[in-house]
């Protein structure tokens, strides 16, 4: 098990807007995708509206995502796409992550 | 909430992969098999091919244009919509590319089966070679398919719908024996509609619809 100045390391030099797994979820899934609207993102990520509204919110002002709000026919449709600079902090993460995690196997 | 730990080329697959969970398309193509049957027969026993014709064609419209059109909701309201990365494209890019060289070798088979049975002594041949072209032709086309676009039963359709014209042809060439081909298309066009039922039940059962997104004004 880790110790705890082992953990603090670790949450303190990765990023926690994206180490949060809601946020985590919302990005990679758009990861892998040009677009996507929200319905989608709520059916892969299986958060609520509400959830989902407030990690999307802070994504926005972290430049991570475009929140494009709209109509599709009548009905109201928001589009969501990752940044370039949402693409780079996500592998950022991951580079991160690896980094941090790296002692435990022994490196 | 769905965190799995996958790596991303299988969340972007699976994600995909959904987008056929739905079974309308096997119960496209299969009915489409069934039509051409019910066709096959309509021709036998009025003996007109341009009514059998009229017939498939306006079958088809009346299949086609309901399904794709509720296929478009039933997808939209449970899965939402999204557009693909570059890697996924080029594969939908290649799929296309596919299914018009499976064109080309429908007007090939055509060909060869004009010039077989303009000649006296190559009915046989034609009827040992188009079989054998229509299954190709289906496996090239589904199975890229269930290749490019990681839906794997679509092999299993690929060689199901192949069997359709050898079952048709090769027991009438080689034994003298006529299989009724409302069977020979019906069949095989029954078994891919009845996996596209089950999936379509499935899906209906596993994706519910979500809730309408809200406008700000709370206008639904």
């Amino acid at each position: 098990m880790a110790k705890p100045e082992q953990q603090a390391t670790v949450t303190t030099t990765v990023d926690r807007l994206i180490h949060e797994p809601a946020r985590l979820a919302i990005m990679t899934n758009l990861f892998v995708v040009e677009s996507a609207n929200a319905t989608y993102l709520l059916q892969q990520t299986g958060l609520t509206w509400g959830n989902l509204g407030s990690h999307l919110i802070k994504l926005e002002e972290a430049g991570y995502v475009d929140v494009v709000k709209g109509y599709n026919g009548r009905k109201p449709e928001t589009t969501v796409s990752l940044t370039d600079k949402g693409r780079d902090a996500l592998l950022g993460y991951r580079g991160q992550l690896l980094e941090a995690l790296a002692p435990l196997a022994g490196d | 909430m769905t965190m799995g730990l996958t790596d991303l080329k299988t969340l972007e697959r699976d994600a995909f992969r959904k987008f056929y969970d739905d079974g309308i398309f096997d119960v496209y193509v299969g009915t489409m098999l069934i039509t051409m049957g019910v066709a096959a027969v309509v021709a036998d026993r009025m003996g007109s091919e341009g009514l059998s014709m009229l017939l498939t064609l306006g079958l088809a419209v009346a299949i086609t244009v309901p399904l794709l059109l509720w296929r478009r909701h039933l997808l939209r309201s449970r899965l939402g919509e999204f557009k693909p990365g570059p890697a996924r494209r080029r594969k939908i890019s290649r799929t296309r590319l596919v299914l018009f060289g499976s064109v080309l070798l429908g007007v090939l088979a055509f060909a060869v089966a004009t010039i077989a049975f303009q000649s006296e002594s190559s009915v046989d041949v034609a009827g040992l070679l188009i079989p054998l072209l229509w299954f190709a032709n289906s496996m090239i086309v589904f199975g890229a398919m269930a290749y490019l676009l990681d839906v794997p039963r679509f092999y299993v359709h690929g060689v199901i719908i192949g069997l359709a014209t050898p079952i048709l042809i090769w027991p009438d060439v080689l034994w003298d024996v006529r299989v009724p081909p409302w069977l020979a298309f019906g069949g095989p066009g029954l078994v891919v509609a009845a996996v596209g039922f089950y999936k379509l039940r499935a899906f209906l059962r596993d994706y519910p619809v979500l809730e309408t997104e809200v406008a700000a004004d709370g206008e639904a």
